[in-house]
């Protein structure tokens, strides 16, 4: 009986799931045909195969990957890092700027957009993938998953290394980070991933349509006339894939791991 | 001696970081509250206005129904995500196989591009092409616009704000249920109870944290929400769907009025932060359960 409730509701949630990916294999006159098929009477790729070869797709592909790729390293050294400073150094204003990060946890682009978009211009990194990657690399969440892991690594590691003649740098690439590897694993893959999946920043920084992300293509698609809907639905399955491979492969992480990072930014 | 107190100090590490987080964080912050004072359509200088922008901001009837309709979303969503995600949690709560494999379902949809969700969930309710429509008219009911009536469109982005956060939500209930200890239900049998009463009267109150870390981190998603409603209506018909965040958005990118649309989004963001800080009490109080 439980188990019926939980197929019934999984079913249920995965409708828009199985709805687009059986309208994107259908062909541009049965996708309008009224009243709907639900499943393709012919399968058919035009869809993909128009807006593989129409919309430039390879290109947005290579560009939301460098900056998925890029941001990822970056987020990863930068977060690493100040954690490890926060959690395991001794100075002035620690707790002051520990407490900075974890006000900022509820500031998204969404709220502060408009500033944001002043400074990456006065940069100069308007509609420049740059623009997409700079203003992204820190995440308080990213920071925030950080410290607490590092808080976590016993201080006799880092006092015996000390007595044993290792100097302040050795410390950190010989012992932090490979007891930071689960870390380093789950920043990567969610920082991949917000990247890949972001909208808002595009949105504000891209103009040309040379530069144009996935997401941000997808979008656009959207609001063009004409464009038929086995097009942008066979779009937005090739959006998906990317994330659920992804997500397949790492969902332990995902689902419990360490869960700040969890939240979306 | 000396050389040890540097090292040990490690502020370089945290200056990367900090150089990121000012830039566009505080710097973003700051800027914000000035540029309020200012009118300014980016082409053209600068211009201090003082007040003016608040002002008008007050006088602007179409801002505070943004406002009103970002509450009136949060507080449609926030109690179905509740109920759908606390349901899930206890179904699935098991470490068995077949629970595993079926919170994957769940928590996927949170996964998924913002701009994908949307655009499949408005290829589903299209009102001539929309499978909703045709298992609706197919059972002899009218074809429904959902996105098209102003008062349905907002029940059907909401619709779609559960479906992308429940999942997320599900996972907390989960780590919050499995902390309970088996005897609380045990000791529950031996009196009697019924399923129902062990639920109202030992699961709930324990779950007390978690209720209310799901609850704030809700509220904070829902409120800040733009892709979804930008993806599926661009705030229509009308304003019946426009966001703060969007309305904020269409100030300064169609309008170019950044400095009315700074002074726009420094209200958004109090508000923002009244949640956020409810959320640091909450976390003060007791331990988060996984959250944050």
């Amino acid at each position: 009986m439980k188990k019926v409730i939980i197929i019934v509701l999984a079913v249920l949630f995965m409708i828009p799931v199985f709805w687009t990916i059986t309208s994107s294999l259908k062909s541009m006159n049965e996708i309008y045909k009224y009243p709907p098929s639900i499943f393709p009477e012919k399968v058919s790729l035009e869809g993909y195969i128009n807006v593989i070869e129409q919309s430039d797709f390879p290109r947005y592909l290579a560009n939301t990957l460098f900056v998925a790729i890029i941001s990822t390293i970056i987020t990863v050294f930068l977060c690493v890092s100040l954690g490890y400073g926060l959690a395991k150094g001794i100075f002035k204003y620690k707790g002051f700027l520990t407490e900075v990060v974890i006000v900022t946890l509820f500031v998204t682009a969404q709220v502060i957009m408009v500033p944001l978009f002043v400074i990456i211009r006065q940069l100069g990194l308007m509609d420049s993938l740059w623009g997409l990657i700079i203003p992204a690399v820190f995440t308080p969440t990213g920071a925030f998953t950080a410290i607490q892991y590092m808080k976590g690594i016993p201080n006799e590691f880092l006092e015996s290394a000390k007595v044993d003649g290792a100097g302040e740098w050795q410390i950190f690439s010989r012992i932090v980070l490979p007891l930071s590897k689960p870390l380093i694993a789950s920043l990567s893959i969610f920082s991949f991933t917000w990247r890949w999946n972001d909208f808002v920043l595009p949105l504000i920084v891209i103009n040309s349509g040379k530069k144009f992300t996935i997401q941000l293509a997808l979008a656009t698609l959207q609001g063009q006339y004409g464009i038929p809907w086995n097009e942008i639905l066979a779009f937005s399955v090739m959006a998906i894939i990317p994330t659920l491979v992804i997500f397949l492969l790492f969902q332990n992480l995902f689902m419990k791991g360490i869960s700040a990072g969890g939240l979306k930014y | 001696m000396i050389k040890r107190g540097i090292v040990e100090s490690r502020f370089v590490f945290v200056i990367p970081g900090f150089v990121f987080h000012f830039l566009f964080y505080l710097l973003p912050i700051i800027l914000m509250i000035i540029l309020g004072f200012f009118s300014w359509d980016i082409l053209s200088p600068m211009k201090f206005v003082g007040l003016k922008n608040f002002s008008d901001l007050m006088k602007d009837k179409w801002f505070w129904n943004s406002v009103v309709v970002s509450f009136k979303y949060t507080f449609l969503a926030v109690p179905i995500i509740f109920v759908i995600s606390l349901l899930l949690g206890v179904l699935l709560q098991e470490e068995d196989t077949f629970s595993k494999v079926m919170r994957v379902f769940f928590y996927w949809p949170y996964m998924i591009p913002m701009v994908a969700a949307g655009t499949m969930w408005k290829w589903l309710f299209s009102r001539n092409f929309g499978l909703v429509n045709h298992i609706l008219t197919r059972m002899g009911f009218q074809p429904v616009s959902w996105l098209d009536d102003p008062t349905l469109a907002l029940f059907t982005v909401v619709m779609v704000q559960v479906w992308v956060l429940a999942g997320f939500m599900m996972m907390l209930f989960i780590v919050g249920l499995q902390a309970i200890s088996e005897e609380f239900y045990e000791a529950a049998s031996i009196d009697g109870a019924t399923n129902f009463q062990k639920f109202w009267y030992i699961t709930l109150p324990l779950l007390r944290n978690t209720n209310i870390s799901v609850i704030t981190l809700s509220i904070a998603n829902c409120f800040r929400n733009f892709t979804i409603v930008y993806i599926m209506t661009t705030g229509g018909p009308g304003y019946a769907t426009t966001v703060a965040p969007l309305y904020v958005y269409q100030k300064a990118f169609t309008d170019f009025r950044i400095g009315y649309a700074s002074a726009g989004s420094l209200v958004v963001l109090l508000i923002t932060f009244v949640i956020a800080f409810a959320v640091r009490r909450v976390q003060e109080g007791g331990e988060m359960e996984g959250a944050v």
